[in-house]
């Protein structure tokens, strides 16, 4: 089960919208000792390189390593912190929530909720706003002036813990299985070599509207991306259509936002090697970073590959260490398949 | 300063109809930069040449207004709105069309209830007895800008289009005072910003800057009432943090807010919970270009009566003037 104990790790670190760099140099380290280089470009973007023999062709993998989180939006008079959201959190979940301030040195708080006694009864109904909420650090207004300003950040303080059946529950498990998954491609690699470069990145703020990905893509070029991000696990009253079994494998993309040819073969490779997988139908959108690959420059023929988390946005998100191992192989095998077959998968 | 706003904020460019606007700052910065170019969209661009790091510095030149859609019979022009109008805002007020064309707006009284106001419910009264008459000044598909001449009271500047051109009006301060640098700066005034930030993105794709400075309003927390906001007038320009478009690069905030402190000028941090600005368009260009912003905080932001401090609009350019160095 290693791959629990690096999605551990790696759900750990934080790395908000906008302010990965705090994270950058730990993932390459993790890509490091697969690739033949690793760079990072001024987004953030971590770049993995596996330098091919004629360098002719390029595939790149991407996941986002980028997270939902908070900013400090106001100090009130009485030194609650009011924050407003990066990425899209529902404030039903942040009630009684432990956060990290990270202030001039990291500071606990606590997102306070109004106990029931004191709820009028129409308050009780409600739902909470995000602007209504404040955090709680325990400290004098003028200790937080001192310590916090305007635009700090905020994470969760979540702490990992494994469920029965091979499965992990943390934080910011979208998309660090994805990232997770990168590093166990790399390993499927080792015995490969490739006429084609090989680009296994891990983009940044993929949350506030697929701005690493963006960036990455226009950069490198790529012939074909294989975007891997989280999918909704199924979760009781899911709506059906709409989720995806933990333990099932992959959901493999099927839409226009995806390619056609290209999809058809990821598929069958799951087929011929065993590989268990789901399939997930996307009538456009697609909510992920294939909608920025496949118009990137002059297009990029893109396929996606999705991991089921139940949970989704929130502390205690829920993944299957198999599916993370599965999607890595059906990557795998799809790049070693895809680059030998390229000119004629590319073609219509 | 206040005479440069007030002759900015007077001059006509609502989105797409900028010659004007374009006009009255091409011929205060052309014999101070190296070169004064206009792009395909419009953008007017001055280049301070230099080997040293390429910056950007945008501030849009357009400004929100109507457009005349429909003229009926008796010679009422119906309209829509270029940018975010509010209904509210525009009830009462005159509107000028490029010609100078003065119009009333008001409403269809039959309304039920005021908070059903909407712009399509609204018209322009120029005067005119008949469509004919009202055709002879005002063609469909012209554009007016709302009225509102610059005043100052105190160290207030009030104002129609202080969105943007109090920015315009820095970065031209700015020009006039360059700081010794080898960087290499394009001023750029935009255009279109209010119609989704369009000039900026085809300038900064013809640029292709290593980073990006944009200057322009923000709204504030400081009125009776406000929806909170930590940002006041007349505390400092800010730094912007966020906006709905953009995190903007944590190097260009921490660049700014080091000139600041360098400066000993007051400052402030800008999270904005509504509205995009140019860096929104600029970071994602051409593979990524780091962009912040200094922002003016203004109230009543998009209405005839913006308004703004004067001693932020200095700071501002001493702030902006210090982060090209
Ligand atoms: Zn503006």
């Amino acid at each position: 089960m290693e791959c629990i104990s690096v999605l551990k790790e790696l759900s750990v670190h934080t790395a908000v919208s906008g302010y990965e760099k705090s994270m950058a140099d730990y993932i390459k380290e993790s890509f490091g000792k697969d690739c033949d280089s690793v760079e990072e470009d001024r987004f953030y973007n971590v770049i993995g390189i596996k330098k091919g023999n004629k360098s002719n062709k390029k595939i790149m993998i991407t996941a986002h390593y980028d997270e939902i989180g908070f900013l400090v939006s106001g100090i009130d008079e009485k030194g609650f912190l009011r924050f407003t959201s990066v990425g899209g959190i529902d404030p039903k979940i942040l009630l009684a929530q432990e956060v990290i301030v990270h202030g001039r040195s990291d500071l606990l708080g606590i997102i306070g909720a109004k106990p029931p006694h004191l709820l009028k009864p129409e308050e009780a109904k409600k739902a909470v706003k995000m602007g209504e909420l404040r955090i709680d650090m325990g400290m004098t207004p003028e200790k937080v002036r001192e310590q916090v300003s305007i635009g700090d950040l905020i994470t969760f303080k979540a702490v990992p813990f494994e469920l029965q059946g091979k499965k992990l529950s943390s934080k910011t498990l979208d998309n660090r299985c994805g990232v997770t998954s990168l590093i166990e491609i790399l390993k499927e690699l080792r015995p490969f070599k490739f006429d084609s470069d090989i680009y296994v990145v891990a983009t940044t703020q993929e949350e506030v509207g697929l701005t690493g990905v963006e960036i990455a893509s226009y950069n490198l070029q790529p012939d074909i991306a294989i975007v891997i991000d989280a999918c909704h696990g199924d979760i009781p009253d899911a709506p059906k259509g709409e989720a995806y079994a933990l333990g099932k494998g992959p959901a493999v993309a099927i839409g226009p936002n995806l390619h056609p040819k290209l999809t058809k073969k990821v598929i069958e490779i799951a087929k011929s090697e065993n590989i268990p997988y789901q399939i997930d139908i996307e009538r456009g959108d697609t909510g992920t970073e294939a909608w920025a690959t496949q118009v990137s420059r002059s297009g990029i023929p893109t396929i996606l590959l999705s991991i089921p988390v139940r949970y989704m946005h929130t502390t205690v998100e829920t993944v299957h260490a198999n599916d993370i191992e599965n999607t890595a192989k059906l990557a795998a095998r799809f790049i070693v398949k895809a680059e030998t077959e390229m000119e004629e998968l590319l073609c219509f | 300063m206040f005479d440069l706003v007030k002759e900015l904020t007077g001059a006509f460019g609502v989105a797409g109809n900028e010659e004007n606007i374009r006009e009255v700052i091409k011929n205060k910065i052309q014999n101070v930069l190296d070169e004064v170019y206009v792009d395909t969209l419009g953008n007017l661009i001055g280049v301070k040449r230099g080997n040293g790091k390429k910056i950007m510095v945008a501030a849009h030149m357009d400004e929100i207004g109507v457009m005349a859609n429909f003229i009926d019979e008796k010679g009422y022009i119906r309209f829509s709105s270029i940018g975010w109008v509010s209904p509210f805002y525009a009830l009462g007020q005159k509107v000028k069309f490029k010609n100078g064309t003065i119009g009333a707006v008001f409403y269809e009284e039959k309304l039920d209830e005021m908070k059903n106001l909407k712009l399509s419910k609204m018209y322009i009264d120029i005067g005119a007895a008949s469509r004919a008459e009202a055709e002879k000044k005002v063609s469909i598909g012209d554009t007016a800008a709302f009225v509102g001449e610059a005043v100052q009271e105190g160290d207030m500047i009030i104002s129609k289009a202080l969105d943007d051109r109090s920015g315009c009006a820095v970065v031209i301060e700015t020009i006039k005072n360059l700081p010794k640098t080898e960087n290499e700066i394009y001023f750029v005034f935009t255009v279109q910003e209010e119609l989704g930030l369009r000039g900026a993105k085809t300038a900064a794709y013809g640029i292709k800057p290593d980073i990006a400075i944009a200057v322009d309003v923000t709204l504030t927390g400081d009125k009776p009432e406000s929806k909170p906001m930590e940002v006041k007038c007349g505390a400092g320009p800010a730094i912007k943090i966020k906006d709905r478009s953009v995190i903007c690069h944590p190097e260009i905030k921490k660049l700014l807010e080091d000139c600041a402190k360098r400066l000993n000028i007051p400052y402030q941090f800008e999270i904005l919970e509504e509205g995009g600005s140019d860096p929104g368009a600029i970071h994602l260009t051409a593979g990524g270009i780091p962009s912040g912003a200094i922002s003016i905080p203004c109230r009543y932001v998009h209405s005839p009566v913006e308004t703004a401090n004067i001693n932020d609009l200095k700071h501002a350019v001493m702030l902006l003037r210090e982060s090209l160095v």
